[in-house]
């Protein structure tokens, strides 16, 4: 791989198997312009808008009612809707590594649907399984229990669009690990929980801090499922995205570009993390992931 | 029927995580999906047709889908190119390149739309460079475009990566003493081996795109039969509670989305068949 480095190969015994020079600066500036226009220029772009008015202006407007409902609001659905996701992922993770039955590529093709679910198109099947015109929400309003227009329809909506996240980044490395180390403490007279807390968890725990990492964000950044379901009462059940989004319709540029910028903070961080993940634990990570 | 539903095994935990898995599929995932089907089946073939055979709900989906294929092709491009500068050449920034790649994963869809219409708007940085030529991108389909070039970006790129990691030199070193020139081994050699996890990231892409809401939104205009994508007439559907009419383009482009799958599907068994790996 280093073979193509940046050492200088005299032009007349130039490697086989390597691009010229004059191809491959030509490829990096292209993968550099591209990137800086299509990735490089948004991200410095929402932090411009939110400076517009300076600090003060965009701090001000953080501390707004609105935008901390909503920040306390997004804190709340990740807090309860991710470590469900993680119980999940690990639960299927475990049945689907550590046992042999049949259906199994299909129930994994199951999982991973919300993927391939547009989030709108998610959002709308929330509402109509416990939307208040259904039976089972129409029952469940009558009980004092409203789920569409409420949180818990926002944390269904989120566990929906981040379904996938956990257990696809543990069932490669649970396969790739095998049995044996389970098996053998097994052998050896402990318990199934002891042996999952002392041989299993420590075995996959960085691939499960990358997907609850992965799935962290996407869950404080939900809007197209969640602006379905949520109804984007203010003060009540305006998250973060949807806060942004009304700010914005509102003409108030500076409130939703700041708030915009805490959640690309936040971005950033996961972006920062998980490439230290890559890093310092590559091997440990689901094999799909570069080394 | 001689195999067992479930093998017998020492392990313990069956039951738990069977049960855990099952239940949590069930209540986040199969029922609501379920529930757009038995309304889409109350209402009947013929009203789903006839919401949908609908000029406004056609130019929505048609739009949808050919954006989604363009954005979708420009990044099966711009992603092979970038996985191979990322894996082969060694070049200062290119942990930072390799990182940004993800950003459209990371951020929040919302907030890639908002700051997307910024730069591309009239008065934005790329809107005003623009405007001198005569080129009008937000609020036309060029901006649904780039708001969906932009979160397709990764996927392409995500998949070809491990592909161009694995590739033997041995490979390209016996093309080339053969005489095949440079181009030639890229042309006939590698891109082969990379077409597989190439089309899977191009289909990941477009299904992606096709469902977008959060990053075009803002940035599309949403004038009907223009710029109005299939995702946000569901919207506004439920918005005036009509849920029959919702669910029916709900269940159109759910139908999309699991055509798509299929053919993901049908790519990796081949490419299995083919190369003998994903």
């Amino acid at each position: 791989m280093s073979d193509v480095s940046l050492v200088r190969t005299p032009p007349r015994f130039r490697s086989a198997t390597g691009e010229s020079a004059g191809t491959r600066w030509a490829l990096i500036a292209v993968a550099f312009t591209g990137l800086a226009i299509l990735v490089f220029a948004p991200l410095i772009a929402v932090f411009v808008v939110a400076l517009a008015d300076g600090v003060a202006a965009s701090l001000e407007s953080l501390a707004s009612r609105d935008a901390r409902d909503a920040i306390r609001l997004t804190l709340t659905i990740a807090a309860i809707s991710v470590p469900l996701n993680a119980a999940f992922g690990i639960a299927a993770a475990w049945f689907i590594t550590k046992f042999d039955f049949r259906g199994k590529a299909f129930l994994i093709t199951l999982i991973d649907l919300p993927f391939s679910v547009s989030p709108v198109v998610a959002g709308l099947c929330i509402v109509l399984m416990f939307g208040a015109n259904s039976a089972l929400g129409g029952w469940l309003v009558a009980n004092g229990f409203p789920i569409v227009f409420a949180m818990p329809g926002i944390i269904l909506a989120t566990m929906f669009v981040t379904f996938p996240f956990v257990a696809r980044e543990l069932i490669p490395v649970m396969i790739e690990q095998g049995r044996a180390e389970e098996e053998a403490g097994l052998t050896l007279g402990a318990s199934g929980w002891r042996v999952f807390w002392t041989v299993t968890l420590p075995n996959i725990r960085w691939a499960l801090l990358y997907g609850v990492l992965l799935c962290n964000a996407r869950a404080m950044g939900e809007f197209g499922a969640v602006a379905v379901v949520s109804g984007k009462i203010r003060g009540q059940t305006a998250t973060m995205p949807t806060t942004i989004e009304m700010l914005y319709q509102e003409y108030l540029s500076v409130a939703a570009f700041s708030l915009a910028a805490v959640l690309a903070l936040l971005a950033l961080v996961t972006l920062l993390l998980k490439t230290a993940l890559e890093i310092r634990h590559a091997d440990q990570l689901a094999a799909t992931h570069r080394p | 029927m001689g195999r067992p539903l479930i093998h017998r095994s020492p392990m313990p935990g069956l039951g738990l995580s069977m049960g855990i898995t099952l239940t949590m599929l069930c209540i986040i995932v199969l029922l609501p999906i379920g529930a757009l089907l038995l309304k889409g089946a109350n209402y009947g073939l013929a009203g789903i047709w006839e919401t949908v055979n609908r000029e406004r709900v056609w130019a929505a989906l048609y739009l949808s889908f050919r954006l989604s294929l363009l954005a979708a092709i420009f990044n099966l491009v711009f992603g092979v190119l970038l996985a191979w500068v990322l894996v082969r050449y060694r070049f200062p920034g290119r942990r930072i390149l390799d990182a940004a790649v993800d950003l459209p994963f990371a951020l929040p869809t919302a907030v890639a739309g908002i700051s997307l219409t910024a730069l591309y708007a009239p008065k934005g940085v790329f809107g005003q460079l623009a405007a001198e030529i005569g080129w009008k991108i937000a609020y036309t389909q060029w901006g649904i475009f780039i708001a969906l070039v932009f979160v397709g970006l990764p996927f392409v790129t995500r998949t070809v990566q491990p592909v161009v990691e694995e590739i033997e030199r041995e490979v390209e070193e016996v093309s080339a003493t053969l005489g095949a020139t440079r181009l030639h081994t890229l042309r006939h050699v590698i891109l082969p081996m990379l077409t597989p996890a190439a089309l899977t990231g191009f289909a990941l892409a477009l299904a992606r795109a096709v469902g977008e809401y959060g990053s075009v939104i803002f940035i599309a205009g949403n004038i009907p039969l223009v710029t109005e994508i299939a995702p946000l007439l569901i919207i506004i559907q439920l918005e005036e509670f009509n849920y029959d009419a919702a669910a029916a383009i709900g269940i159109a482009m759910l139908l999309i989305s699991f055509a798509m799958l299929l053919v993901i599907n049908l790519i990796q068994v081949w490419s299995r068949r083919r190369i003998g790996y994903v």
